[in-house]
């Protein structure tokens, strides 16, 4: 049989390389176990971060990525390992079980989806101190997890002033992955802050249902852009594909989660977007020092404006902002600072119910708990 | 511009991503072999055009990056399938899983690496046209490429001798043998083509209407593209009304966003696969059929 | 003769010529030759699906060693993750059964992925619903039912739509499962999403009782004794029951099938109904035991994956299993590739697609000893 014996020959060939490659093997292995026990003669203490996209998404994760590389620059006493592109089932419980056998103890969940997983994953590894990124827990924390974030919205309707300004069609797009609370309260805020420098700015709405879809994403930039919207926004993971359709069409880009004014920089407007370094550093900081337990961060941790510790800040401008509306927005963000609302009423839903009567500040957890699109805002929620 | 319109607008531009790597799925299964790794040949190519784009600066070098990637794949399932006898729904699983893991690992450098997407081309005259215009003729240089691909196909399978080969050694291998033909290097053939036609879909993806790489950014595209296959039952033109079937589905959520209109997205999308399966019911009820009879033979085969 | 009904066969071997010869040939030393020389052959394609593994590892500057040693690590080298292996592998295997069993009577079912998804469902519906206000056991009870029927149906319309109607059950069982996709997320993105949590689209998580128990403080729960189990008796019915024998005769030749007067319609439906039944109580048992509630991602490809771990095992209950436990424990191991050389995790379906190509490799070796 011709083809049975080139066969044969050509397997031969592959088995008997591959088996001096196992044989070799167990030498490799030896060597890095050996590695692994100096690693773990320095005392240093290994920290996990754990992505749901790509580390160089130019949004959410890219900020989380460079941030904790901040921490591994900054803290001689601490490794940092990463994992991106982990999905949002229980792929991330292994993931942390596989950070924890890497010699972690101190584990950050950084997607919003991830906190059941992280939440249970704490309770069965008392000895290993678990954050969550974005959640919120209602009940009692166990003494090793926490939740931190901070109050996108401030930002974000800065970033609505800077859109209202520049619009001459008066038609923003908002393109968003989920009807949740946080998303709810950013369209709002960019609508609101729009309207304060522009009563006609209305934003036009539409949901990807996805974090980083970015087949998705050109599919409502392209629907927002063909309805004559001429500012896009987003919140979504990922910005790339959102800003490159603003860009092809000659719309502006308000950005998010990170500075991507290079993949734009005539239509970059401004952005929020997140510096996390300082957080994870005194997060880390409190487990060091053995006090995490019953600290600021074992519960709900959010940053503010109020407080001079959001970790969502303003980015830089773009060329199209003027430097009139650029000292306008930054009066407004040093008002913030000091203690006033973007949601100071009167604030109307998009039906004309009122959402915050006149003259009343509301609280951040009551702002928590908005459910509705401010007037002004176009399309629907999906129902529930 | 109004939602319709607009809804056959985005379901032609991203139909075409379905609409190639069909056209290459049918080659393919016209001469007897299913490719399953469809999906795979897609993000490979998606990858391919990608990453010669960046390195190159031209997206249309890009193209021809994304048929050799999604046509290597193809060689792979079809040496596999036809001179290996392996099982061809196995292995074409198995190839959208190479695809996957190697996309993944190799595609992590070029992650939002920018690069110049292909270019709009408005056909003089024919753009003006009220609604067709608009519709059929102001897309990137894939669609047009598509519609002449269609075409070619029909005249080709009707008329040539080559589309008679193509035919009979799907129904019946054994007479194209004995007739002093190759059947098994037709099949080859047929199917490294018609992944490189699935490249050039993931092409249209990365480098025509996304403009980026993303991991895994076909999502699903090639297996809808088994689907409009099945749903044309092996009729080129027939396929070209599937692909923009799904198109339009895919596009109209966003659209009546963005109109205001609040839809379930996912009841939409269910809707081209149950059409996919009513027309699967019809035509194998009628009982007339023109499955390639060495598919069907394939496809029986659990060993 | 009507669209994708197989051919007819060309003469009627006699009955005992059609059942499987694998099982019923006779030992003979030239039988043992060949059989062993194909296991040789066999581990050398493994090898070689190793080698060039490495291989890609090695273009991408990892160690090609340090992964191996990297990824035994983060799969099998400690309990945590093998519990996690074996917790990742119920589903897979009970999916890969689903495939094994129809694949007896003949018929390739490539819904795994559906039948894991409506079996996840319909263990939700119950288990949200009467989950808070019956006993732990009920409601482990009524969800174990309720997914075993979803998967069941969903199953059972490619095997009705196959016997009465003549479409190939290899592609409807595909189509199904993007239509159980679209479902899942239908319920998930608007009637189901769970108004009192994150509004992430996500069910409301099942009550405390209703989630299947830990196994002795382990990460291990009640699920994989009752998969376990299911794999037993999945094993019996295809190897020792009437059924399972009539199963083969149908997959071997359904014409001496006929003249046996074997209820060819029937067996081929109740493979698949069975088959269902088994990928829907792995959807039920990876949502009780895991994930508690549904999410968009909960089935991540698992279907698939049960489809080449079928094929691998060739279709044996106890080999599948053993096949689903491999795979399981690779899709692991990616993590450690990841965390140890920065590399993206899913290389480890490289090695996957690898691993199932070397037998691939060998079908026409194979194909021409048995003859």
């Amino acid at each position: 049989m011709r083809i049975g014996s080139k066969l044969r020959k050509i397997v031969g060939l592959v088995g008997a390389s591959a088996i001096s490659m196992i044989g070799l093997a167990s030498c490799g292995s030896s060597s890095s176990a050996s590695g692994t026990t100096t690693a773990s003669a320095t005392p240093a203490t290994t920290v996990g971060f754990i992505m749901v996209g790509s580390r160089s998404d130019y949004g959410y994760n890219q900020a989380v990525y460079v941030a904790s590389q901040t921490v591994a620059k900054d803290m001689s006493n601490v490794k940092v390992i990463t994992a991106d592109n982990i999905p949002e089932n229980d792929s991330v419980t292994q993931t942390m079980q596989a950070m924890v056998n890497s010699g972690a103890k101190i584990i950050f969940a950084t997607s919003y989806g991830y906190f059941p997983y992280a939440e249970k994953f704490a309770v069965s590894h008392p000895s290993i101190t678990v954050l969550h990124q974005g959640g919120y827990l209602a009940g009692k924390f166990p003494p090793n997890f926490g939740t931190y974030w901070g109050e996108a919205f401030e930002p974000v309707s800065l970033g609505g002033m800077a859109a209202g300004s520049v619009t001459k069609s008066n038609k923003l797009g908002f393109v968003y992955a989920f009807p949740i609370p946080q998303t709810i309260q950013n369209i709002d805020a960019f609508e609101l802050g729009a309207l304060s420098v522009n009563p006609n700015a209305k934003t036009y709405v539409v949901n990807t249902s996805n974090w980083c879809d970015p087949l998705k994403q050109k599919e409502a930039a392209t629907a927002l852009l063909s309805q004559g919207v001429d500012v896009l926004t987003q919140h979504q993971d990922c910005q790339a594909t959102v800003i490159g359709a603003a860009k092809a069409a000659g719309a502006y880009v308000v950005g998010y989660h990170y500075d991507a004014s290079s993949l734009d920089p005539s239509g970059w407007l401004t952005g929020s977007v997140w510096n996390w370094a300082p957080v994870y550093t005194n997060i880390i900081k409190t487990v060091l020092s053995g006090h995490f337990a019953g600290s600021i961060y074992n519960t709900n941790w959010v940053g503010t404006f109020a407080t001079n510790n959001n970790p969502l800040t303003l980015a830089p401008f773009g060329p199209a902002v003027t430097s009139t509306m650029s000292t306008k927005i930054l009066a407004e963000e040093a008002k913030l600072k000091s203690g006033s609302s973007v949601f100071t009423g009167p604030i109307y839903c998009q039906d004309g119910s009122v959402l915050v009567p006149a003259g009343v500040t509301p609280t951040y957890a009551q702002i928590n708990n908005f459910s509705c699109l401010v007037k002004g805002v176009v399309g629907t929620l999906p129902q529930s | 511009m109004n939602g319709i319109e607009q809804s056959l607008i985005g379901g032609v531009e991203g139909g075409t991503a379905i609409l190639l790597p069909s056209l290459g799925e049918l080659i393919g299964e016209l001469s007897g072999v299913i490719n399953l790794g469809t999906e795979g040949c897609m993000l490979a190519g998606a990858l391919g055009a990608y990453a010669v784009a960046v390195t190159t600066g031209s997206a249309l070098l890009g193209i021809l990056g994304g048929i050799a990637a999604g046509a290597f794949f193809g060689l792979i399932h079809s040496y596999l399938s036809v001179y290996r006898k392996a099982d061809q729904l196995a292995s074409g699983l198995v190839v959208w899983f190479l695809a996957l893991g190697l996309t993944s690992v190799f595609g992590t450098g070029y992650v939002n690496d920018s690069i110049t997407p292909l270019t709009i081309i408005s056909i003089p005259g024919l753009s003006k046209i009220p609604w067709i215009g608009p519709i059929l003729f102001k897309h990137d240089i894939l669609v047009y490429l598509s519609y002449a691909l269609v075409v070619a196909l029909v005249v080709i399978l009707k008329k040539t001798r080559l589309g008679l080969l193509l035919r009979a050694t799907g129904e019946r291998p054994e007479v194209v043998g004995v007739a002093g033909n190759r059947p098994a290097l037709v099949q080859l053939i047929a199917v490294t083509l018609g992944a490189g036609l699935a490249g050039i879909g993931g092409a249209q993806l990365s480098v025509g209407y996304v403009g980026n790489w993303f991991n895994d950014m076909t999502s699903g595209y090639g297996f809808i593209a088994v689907a409009v296959v099945l749903f044309a039952s092996w009729k080129p033109a027939r396929v070209m009304v599937g692909a923009y079937l799904f198109g339009v589905v895919l596009a109209a959520s966003s659209v009546l966003q963005a109109h205001g209109i609040a839809v379930n997205q996912y009841l939409l999308d269910s809707l081209p696969y149950l059409a996919t399966l009513i027309a699967l019911i019809a035509v194998s009820k009628k009982g007339g059929s023109n499955a390639p009879e060495a598919l069907t033979r394939a496809l029986t085969d659990t060993t | 003769m009507s669209i994708f009904s197989p051919l007819a066969p060309k003469q009627d071997p006699p009955l005992d010529d059609l059942v499987n010869h694998e099982v019923e040939k006779k030992f003979s030393w030239s039988n043992l030759y060949r059989s062993s020389n194909m296991t040789f052959l066999l581990i050398l394609t493994y090898i070689g699906s190793f080698f060039l593994f490495g291989l890609v590892a090695l273009a991408r500057g990892a160690n090609p060693f340090g992964v191996f040693g990297a990824m035994l690590q983060s799969s099998v080298l400690n309990v945590g993750s093998i519990e996690q292996v074996i917790l990742r592998a119920v589903p897979i295997s009970l999916a890969a059964l689903a495939v094994a069993v129809p694949a007896r009577a003949g018929l390739v079912n490539v819904g795994g992925e559906g039948q894991l998804i409506m079996g996840a469902v319909a263990a939700t519906g119950i288990g949200v619903a009467i989950g808070a206000s019956v006993p732990g056991p009920i409601a482990w009870v009524a969800m174990a039912v309720a997914g075993a029927i979803a998967g069941a149906i969903w199953a059972g319309i490619s095997g009705v739509l196959r016997t009465k109607m003549g479409a190939n059950e290899a592609v409807t069982t595909l189509l199904m499962n993007f239509v159980a996709n679209d479902v899942m997320l239908y319920l998930i993105y608007q009637p189901w999403r769970d108004k009192f949590s994150s509004g992430q689209p996500q069910s409301q998580p099942l009550a405390q009782s209703a989630q299947l128990p830990a196994l002795f403080g382990s990460q291990l729960n009640l699920g994989v004794v009752i998969a376990l189990v299911l794999a037993v008796v999945t094993w019996y019915l295809i190897r020792k029951s009437h059924w399972g024998f009539a199963l083969r005769v149908v997959g071997g030749n359904q014409e001496a099938a006929r003249r046996a007067g074997l209820p060819i319609n029937k067996l081929l439906i109740s493979s698949m109904l069975v088959g269902g039944s088994l990928a829907g109580l792995g959807g039920m048992l990876n949502l009780a035991g895991l994930e508690y509630q549904l999410v968009p991602g909960i089935t991540a490809s698992f279907g698939y994956v049960a489809f080449l771990a079928s094929w691998l095992g060739r279709h044996d209950p106890i080999k599948v299993v053993v096949a689903s436990l491999v795979f399981s424990a690779i899709a692991l191991s990616g993590n450690g590739i990841q965390l140890g050389f920065g590399l993206d995790g899913s290389i480890v379906d490289v090695l996957l697609a690898l691993i199932v190509m070397a037998p691939l490799f060998l079908s026409k070796t194979r194909k021409a000893a048995a003859k």
